[in-house]
């Protein structure tokens, strides 16, 4: 008896008692409801949360110091704000592994790394309107044009692709500059000052390195003003205007050093104190970071973080599922009762296919195949169910959120794993509550079942 | 074809030992059509069970062309009632929710025989039995007569070289009796078939058997020629 005669018979005798089976199905596509729907608000929980967490861009990121080693400190020629120089004065007997632009090269050839920037900060003194003040310059990667904090600008734009004199205000700066209304600053022009180095006049550079320091100005125009603090918790530290990072760079190559700084020979490797490495996804976390730390760099991200949420998530899933459960396990006495009852009306037919030469092996199958059906058709009718559900639940939460000032999202979550699974674990329910009736049908007494009325 | 040595089925009721057929010694030959004659309670039916597969013995020889029943396993078993014997029965246990056609390949389908092959086969045998017309029909909807030839229809489905009938007119009219006991006949004389009749009516017996055996409480009382 092929496997298709099977299924054809086992349909055809589920439709011999519509009602019954439809019942039974039910009572599995209820449970599979529950469970699917509980996983699924699991699911889309951990994807709200996890997936707000990943966007900020802050678990794909990878924060690179340089090597330890008492020649670091001769690295760079030495910034005065960390832009430059190595992290010299540990003392240790581990070689400098400087972290210069060849190093960047070498980090951005690392498997899943799609991005490698210095983190920049630049004593600046920004001008408008007469005021004057203090801050750091932060040099800004196009590549962070749609994440974290440059997602959802208060105002204005993110940098013009290309652009070389524009700038980016934090809301703190914009309000530091303009009290009555910091959103009337985007499109006008600031003025970034620095003090950058140069030749004395008069002097012979071939004499040997020498410093001096002279005023930089240069016009920015306020592209837009950024609403979460861009810079918080930046191993920097905090930058009131962002300029596109290019600009920043030249700007660093061309910032006043330190006396110490006329010690290093003019051909000497500039260093950043830190550079940021993002990878593709934040899986990719970990085996960046441990390829960053073979090259002999210090690596630390927040992946560490976000794997505890997820183990938490995983905790929260499982008892969910649990819960879920329990209405498919009910369910699953309703296949075996139908499947009782239905040999007890049909022991008289069982007799008769075993009269005819059909085997305890078709029998069974026949039977398990009818469980089986119940399942997959109760697995199917459950996840429309579930998701029926869950999206009437979602848009009800969701218009409490929103009246509540919160952000939408989706709370239910139902990934292809979620559907296979479910669909599996149906089968694997009905299959087992099958077992039973389909192995009672198959041992039945062929001439007791003919006498059966 | 067939051969029985002190072939016993003995079985447990309450405290009494049932010998339901006890020590029966028995041949048939490829084409005999032997009547198995005896009241009810003789163990007639016991025997037709265990030549088909149905039963178990409880001691002795059964052999159904030389291949003894006694030593098979279920699956064995069901290879020979779907192979080596047909069976009519007096209820002629159709199944209710299937049409005379399906009922006839249902047979089939056990043999693994593709879906449009044994549809042939099973209309074909349908309108040799008479009932082309009557294919689609439900065994409700049949008289008793119609559904007996539906039963013979399916019992010649696998072609069979031995036909069991138990009591087939037991349920019908004496005309239709008539006319089911000829398809048996012909069944025999035309094609050749080994026919094993239980009967408890000897007018019957006499009529169209080769061979008659009468059993009494489970042995046999005679066995005598046509």
């Amino acid at each position: 008896m092929t496997f298709r005669d099977t299924l054809a018979l086992a349909f055809r005798n589920l439709r011999q008692s519509r009602l019954r089976t439809a019942l039974t199905t039910l009572g599995v596509a209820i449970g599979i409801a529950s469970l699917a729907g509980m996983v699924s608000l699991g699911v889309g929980l951990q994807e709200q949360v996890v997936g707000r967490l990943t966007q900020s861009g802050v678990f794909d990121s990878i924060t690179v110091t340089g090597g330890g080693g008492p020649l670091a400190a001769f690295g760079g020629r030495g910034g005065p704000m960390g832009g430059r120089g190595g992290r010299g004065g540990r003392g240790g007997g581990a070689p400098a592994v400087p972290l210069d632009d060849e190093a960047l090269t070498r980090l951005a050839q690392l498997v899943h790394v799609r991005d490698v920037f210095p983190n920049l900060r630049i004593p600046v003194r920004i001008s408008l309107d007469g005021s004057e003040i203090t801050t750091s310059a932060a040099g800004v990667p196009d590549s962070s044009r749609n994440e974290g904090a440059y997602q959802d600008m208060a105002h204005g734009t993110f940098f013009t692709a290309g652009a070389t004199d524009e700038c980016l205000l934090s809301v703190a700066m914009a309000a530091q500059i303009s009290t009555a209304d910091p959103t009337t600053l985007v499109g006008r022009t600031l003025t970034i000052s620095w003090a950058a180095s140069g030749p004395i006049a008069g002097t012979d550079p071939a004499q040997g390195p020498q410093a001096f320091a002279q005023r930089v100005d240069r016009a920015f125009t306020i592209a837009g003003i950024v609403e979460r603090d861009p810079t918080a918790g930046a191993p920097a530290g905090f930058a009131g205007v962002m300029i596109p990072l290019a600009q920043a760079r030249e700007i660093h190559a061309s910032l006043a050093g330190g006396p110490q700084s006329i010690f290093q020979p003019a051909t000497s490797t500039r260093s950043y104190t830190t550079v940021t490495v993002k990878v593709n996804g934040a899986q990719h976390t970990q085996d960046v970071q441990d390829a960053i730390k073979a090259m002999g760099f210090t690596a630390f991200s927040l992946n560490d973080a976000l794997k505890g949420a997820k183990r938490a998530f995983l905790l929260l899933d499982i008892i969910l599922g649990l819960v879920g459960s329990i209405a498919l396990g009910v369910s699953s006495l309703g296949i075996v009762n139908t499947m009782v009852m239905s040999i007890l009306e049909r022991t008289r037919e069982i007799g008769i296919m075993k009269a005819i030469g059909g085997g305890d092996g078709d029998v069974r199958r026949i039977f398990l195949v009818e469980a089986s059906v119940i399942g997959l058709l109760g697995g199917v009718s459950g996840l429309l169910l579930g998701w029926g559900f869950g999206r009437i639940i979602n848009f009800g939460a969701n218009v409490y959120i929103e009246s509540q000032g919160g952000t939408a999202g989706d709370l239910f979550s139902l990934p292809w794993w979620l559907i296979a699974g479910s669909l599996a674990f149906a089968l694997l329910v009905s299959l087992a509550a099958g077992a039973y009736p389909a192995r009672r049908a198959a041992r039945l007494d062929p001439i007791q079942a003919l006498r059966h009325e | 074809m067939l051969r029985t040595v002190e072939l016993s089925r003995h079985y447990q009721m309450g405290r009494s030992l049932v010998k339901a057929l006890d020590r029966l010694t028995l041949s048939m030959v490829e084409g005999d059509f032997v009547a198995l004659l005896g009241t009810s309670g003789s163990g007639k039916s016991t025997l037709l069970n265990l030549i088909g597969g149905l039963d178990q013995p409880t001691s002795g020889v059964l052999e159904v062309r030389s291949r003894n029943l006694a030593g098979l396993t279920r699956d064995e078993l069901s290879v020979h009632r779907r192979d080596t014997v047909g069976m009519i029965f007096q209820s002629f246990n159709l199944v209710p929710t299937m049409t005379a056609l399906e009922n006839v390949a249902l047979a089939l389908m056990f043999a693994g025989v593709p879906k449009a092959e044994r549809e042939g086969r099973a209309a074909t045998l349908l309108e040799a039995m008479g009932l082309g017309d009557r294919r689609h029909h439900r065994p409700r909807e049949l008289s008793g007569g119609e559904q007996q030839r539906v039963a013979v229809a399916r019992a010649l489905a696998n072609n069979a070289p031995l036909l069991l009938a138990d009591e087939p007119t037991g349920n019908l009219d004496s005309r239709t009796s008539r006319d089911i006991m000829q398809l048996i006949q012909t069944l025999h004389v035309r094609d050749g078939k080994t026919i094993l009749l239980v009967t408890h009516d000897a007018a019957l017996a006499a009529t169209y058997a080769r061979r008659t055996v009468t059993l009494l409480d489970g042995a046999m009382l005679s066995d005598t020629d046509a």
